[in-house]
């Protein structure tokens, strides 16, 4: 029963994503895009988060490196978007790799102080590297060239276009990590959450799974970061501020930390509920503030977590 | 009325299509048939980002006050070309992605006709794509990398961007006119951390060295974004023992560093200073008396300046209605709309291509005084002078007193921006 | 290199250190006793430094009226954080009280900027510390050596009350075996709230004692030192107050010479040592390793 309503309301979804990227105007376009690359983002991060127990403060900086890689390669390589995600996404594998081999050592507030000392690292260099990234102006100029497949060449400069490459990353991503949290290595992951030291004494190394879950993430982290790059054509060195880390955290909380589809949903409500209230408030902080603490106090599991509670 | 209505039938349309799209229902543009704007049909709506949260909130409260201002009184005249000005503001932060949103927000969403504001570099350099995409007019006010008119609207031929206030040439390239004249021969710099801070700096050093053979350039340290502590950076200054001292801190960060400056007695053993953005008002208040003497400073416009009767009432109407001294992005937003409005009416429509076309080469009275939009860059040439901080029994802060005045056509690089002829001296 | 520029650079690091101690001390204990990370101490900071601003103000304009007046209203805006939320999350796991912690800094960055205004405050000489000295031929500002001073007083003060009284051994027994602490007849619930407000309070004598020292008030200004503060209360241990002393005046030290010495590293600097520290010893300077 429960299985048949989730396809339902998965199906029912994706119907509304189409149908927004056919007929939805520029701006409900844009935003959605938003909405995809942030939920990227934080699905990506809650491989790590939600499902192994650990909390970053630094996926701010393989966001970055994914939006500076694909920066970078499109403009001194070549600007096929494709190539470019790809670089992107090398980028912020091959960085989480490194930053992940130090920070896996710890785990709680350890291993958050130190993928904040990292990320903040990360982010003082691009400010720093001036001749490479631009410095805080970060890099302007990139261009979303059509997507050469051979003979044919996607144009994807139009909005409603890159609504669906992103729309379709975002499925690929989803099916990805789906099929990750439900494989062994995701069960590990769950179990290194549940009882550290038991999946210790099963003779698992802590250390190798706890990587793979924060590389896992940190690539998706770097997926976000480089189509975001190319929504907005411009990578900023603000992308990889620890304060941007805090981004994926608070959507993940927001939707229901140990739930799938939290993140997503958070990213809905995180994006839609802050375009709202500056509509009606230049004291947009308070408001977000102040409903931030309603959410924590009354709606701990999130709103999916509530949902599914309802549902029983 | 009519147009809203189309809005909620399309709505519905829609609505009955997608739940989703139902939560940001109210965004749903009108096209086709609304997309063709007739012959001026009101409002004009203008779309006005700055930085209203954290540190530099006071910009944008400096903003507002100029840019409402102009709405009141252009309203209370008729309109632009009897059509009601309607500005919406919204907080820009200092993150590009809010800066871009925000700008599609004001465009698609709230239908504005003209986008104004901004205050940091990288945004306006980010924005530079989108204004081309979305074709509205952005008038910059106070974000001053000389890139953006350079390279987005002279090289790519971005032709919806324009900048009202003065650029980096002012804090640069003027600064280093009036050093020529001062006996200092060695100069360092504390500056921030930043691009405007490199450049401004990179444009001082070359055109001070090309107008006077025998400076050298002693001494650097750079203050990152937020610093609150600058003794770290006064003791590198006092080491290199320069005699001339050149600094683009800004807001809150030049009170801070002039502060603890004075503390260390740095000016008594550096005596030619110079602060290009050491005029604005929120500076001179904040400092007060503690302003030494003697301080070379500029701005982007300075209340004082020009003498002129349209500049005086204008001071005394904003004293009036906000019982402040106008800063100058309280002026640059406050000529903004009447840059609109001259446009709208010059070229009868306030059709993009049409406005863009009536803004080219063409002149604003202003209370900086007389502003021409260069047609190639899309820059307001306008002469902000440099002075001498000195005390008035007027007024309980710090003003210019001797004067000097390096004109935009000397100082302001020149079109093709390439080579050593597009820079001073000419 | 003068001999005069080398003690300068230490006197600034050495004010820069113990002006950061100064903030941290307060996030320092209520960590170690509590184990809450708050983000919100740096509001406290900022709230400290706008109360202490206005009391003087009202009270005619003496510096030190408002650095005791000032904090006192910060303590309530602490009480009532802890009393009506934290406690209700203690429970829970660390995300979420750094979330409740990172909602207050919204609400309250954007309450400053209601009440007091969006732009930059000035701050009024202090009567007795306005002057400098001169020491070794360069200027140092009274005040920054009444900070040098302050610091270590704050730490004496902090050791004797947790080593040496009552209040003290409480806490102590409470913050590591809470069941046991009640057991014997502690009321847990309301030392802890008596713990955060202690904490609150020195967070806000440090943006009290700021109004001078960085001589500019503006909303937001906390979110730069809570980074700093953070910072050294990880290099010192998380929760040790003794490292976290030692860990400001390393930071203050090493962001001084590194401004002059290597000054294109900047934060890279610190934050490399902060990952040093946790990774080589995890405990901090003092703790015992595990």
């Amino acid at each position: 029963m429960n299985r048949h309503l989730n396809a339902f309301i998965a199906g029912l979804a994706l119907a509304i994503m189409i149908l927004i990227g056919l007929f939805g105007s520029r701006f409900v376009i844009y935003l959605t895009s938003r909405v995809m690359i942030l939920s990227i983002f934080a699905m990506g991060y809650n491989v790590l988060f939600g499902r192994t127990g650990l909390l970053s403060f630094g996926h701010a900086a393989f966001y970055a490196a994914g939006a500076y890689g694909l920066g970078l390669y499109s403009l001194h390589v070549s600007s096929h978007p494709l190539a470019g995600i790809l670089a992107g996404i090398v980028c912020a594998c091959l960085l989480s790799v490194l930053i992940g081999f130090f920070c896996v050592r710890h785990t709680e507030i350890y291993f958050a102080m130190l993928t904040l000392a990292f990320g903040m690292m990360v982010f003082s260099l691009i400010w720093n590297m001036r001749s490479i990234t631009g410095g805080d102006d970060g890099l302007v100029g990139i261009m979303r060239a059509p997507i050469a497949l051979g003979l044919v060449a996607i144009p994807i400069i139009k909005p409603q276009a890159y609504y669906f490459l992103i729309l379709l990353l975002l499925i690929v991503s989803i099916v990805l990590i789906y099929r990750i949290h439900h494989s062994p290595f995701g069960l590990v992951l769950a179990g290194i959450r549940e009882n550290e030291r038991r999946v210790a004494f099963a003779g698992v190394s802590l250390k190798n799974y706890r990587l793979g879950a924060f590389v896992i993430s940190g690539t998706f982290a770097g997926l976000a970061g480089a189509l975001a790059a190319l929504l907005e054509s411009h990578a900023e060195p603000f992308s990889a501020h620890w304060s941007h880390s805090a981004a994926p955290i608070l959507v993940t909380l927001i939707g229901g930390l140990q739930t799938f589809s939290g993140p997503i949903v958070g990213s809905v409500v995180f994006i839609v509920l802050r375009e709202t209230i500056e509509r009606f408030t230049h004291n947009w902080m308070l408001w977000f503030g102040l409903i931030l603490l309603v959410i924590i106090m009354g709606f701990r599991g999130g709103i999916v977590g509530i949902l599914s509670r309802w549902r029983k | 009325m009519a147009k809203k209505g189309w809005t909620r039938r399309r709505f519905i349309q829609a609505g009955l299509l997608t739940t989703g799209a139902a939560a940001l229902g109210g965004f749903a543009k009108p096209t086709g048939l609304w997309a063709a704007t007739p012959k001026i049909k009101g409002p004009i709506k203008v779309g006005y980002q700055a930085v209203m949260s954290g540190t530099l909130a006071g910009y944008g409260d400096f903003h507002r006050m100029g840019a409402t201002m102009a709405m009141e009184e252009i309203n209370a005249a008729g309109g632009i070309a009897g059509n009601k000005l309607v500005i919406e503001f919204r907080d820009s932060t200092l993150k590009t992605p809010e800066a871009i949103q925000n700008a599609r927000y004001f465009v698609d969403s709230w239908e504005a006709d003209f986008l104004a504001g901004v205050d940091s570099s990288g945004q306006a350099l980010a924005l530079g794509p989108v204004m081309a995409e979305l074709d509205r007019v952005l008038m910059v006010t106070h974000a001053a990398t000389e890139k953006l008119t350079e390279e987005q609207v002279f090289k790519n031929g971005i032709k919806q961007i324009f900048r009202i206030c003065s650029p980096t040439y002012q804090d640069g390239n003027a600064a280093a006119f009036v050093a020529k004249d001062l006996p200092a021969k060695t100069w360092a710099t504390v500056s921030p951390k930043y691009e405007y801070g490199y450049t401004c700096w990179e444009m001082f050093k070359n055109t001070l060295g090309k107008l006077k053979k025998d400076v050298s350039f002693t001494g650097e340290s750079w203050a990152p974004f937020g610093t609150t502590d600058f003794r770290p950076h006064i003791n590198t200054i006092l080491d290199a023992k320069p005699e001339g001292l050149y600094s683009t801190e800004w807001a809150g960060e030049l009170i801070t560093f002039v502060k603890q400056a004075k503390q260390a007695r740095l000016f008594e053993r550096i005596t030619h200073v110079m602060f290009p953005v050491g005029a604005a008002m929120d500076v001179l208040e904040g400092l007060g008396a503690e302003m030494p003497d003697n301080i070379w400073i500029s701005g982007r416009y300075f209340f004082l300046y020009p003498d002129s009767s349209q500049n005086n009432d204008w001071v005394q109407r904003f004293r009036k209605r906000w019982n402040h001294y106008p800063a100058y992005v309280s002026e640059t937003g406050y000529a903004t709309m009447f840059a609109f409005k001259k446009a709208v009416e010059a070229a009868g429509s306030k059709d993009t291509a049409a406005v863009i076309q009536a803004m080219e080469g063409m002149q604003l009275d202003s209370p900086a005084g007389r502003r021409v939009f260069r047609k190639e860059d899309h820059q307001a040439m306008y002469d902000v002078p440099w002075g001498l901080t000195a005390a008035s029994d007027k007024y309980p802060f710090k003003i210019m007193g001797k004067q000097v005045m390096v004109p935009a056509k000397d100082c302001f690089n020149r079109p093709p921006f390439e080579g050593d002829e597009s820079k001073p001296p000419f | 290199m003068s001999l005069e520029s080398i003690v300068h650079v230490c006197l600034a690091g050495l004010s820069t250190g113990m002006f950061i101690w100064l903030v941290a001390s307060g996030l320092t204990l209520i960590f170690g006793v509590l184990g809450v990370l708050n983000f919100a101490h740096g509001s406290f900071y900022m709230l400290g430094a706008y109360c202490c601003l206005s009391a003087l103000k009202i009270m005619g304009g003496n510096f030190w009226i408002g650095l005791l007046i000032g904090p006192l209203f910060v303590c309530a805006a602490g009480f009532i954080i802890e009393r009506f939320f934290l406690r209700y999350v203690y429970h829970l796991a660390l995300p979420y009280q750094l979330l409740l912690t990172f909602a207050f800094v919204l609400v309250f960055d954007d309450l400053v900027r209601i009440l007091w205004g969006g732009g930059s405050l000035g701050s009024p000489s202090v009567p007795g510390l306005s002057g400098s000295v001169d020491i070794f031929g360069r200027y140092f500002p009274t005040y920054n050596l009444f900070i040098i001073i302050v610091g270590p007083l704050v730490a004496l003060g902090l050791w004797v009350l947790i080593e040496k009284t009552w209040y003290g051994r409480v806490i102590r027994a409470a913050s590591t075996e809470r069941e046991m602490a009640s057991a014997i007849g502690v009321r847990v619930p309301a030392l802890f709230t008596s713990v955060f407000v202690f904490g609150t309070w020195l967070g806000a004598m440090g943006g009290a004692l700021a109004v001078p020292y960085v001589g500019l008030l503006t909303p937001g200004m906390g979110e730069a030192i809570i980074i700093d503060a953070f910072v050294v209360a990880v290099i010192g241990g998380l929760g040790s107050l003794k490292g976290a002393f030692l860990g400001a005046l390393i930071i203050g030290l090493v962001s001084s010479f590194g401004t002059r010495f290597m000054p294109a590293f900047d934060m890279f600097l610190t934050f490399i040592l902060m990952a040093a520290v946790l990774l080589l010893r995890p405990q901090g300077f003092f703790g015992k390793a595990s």
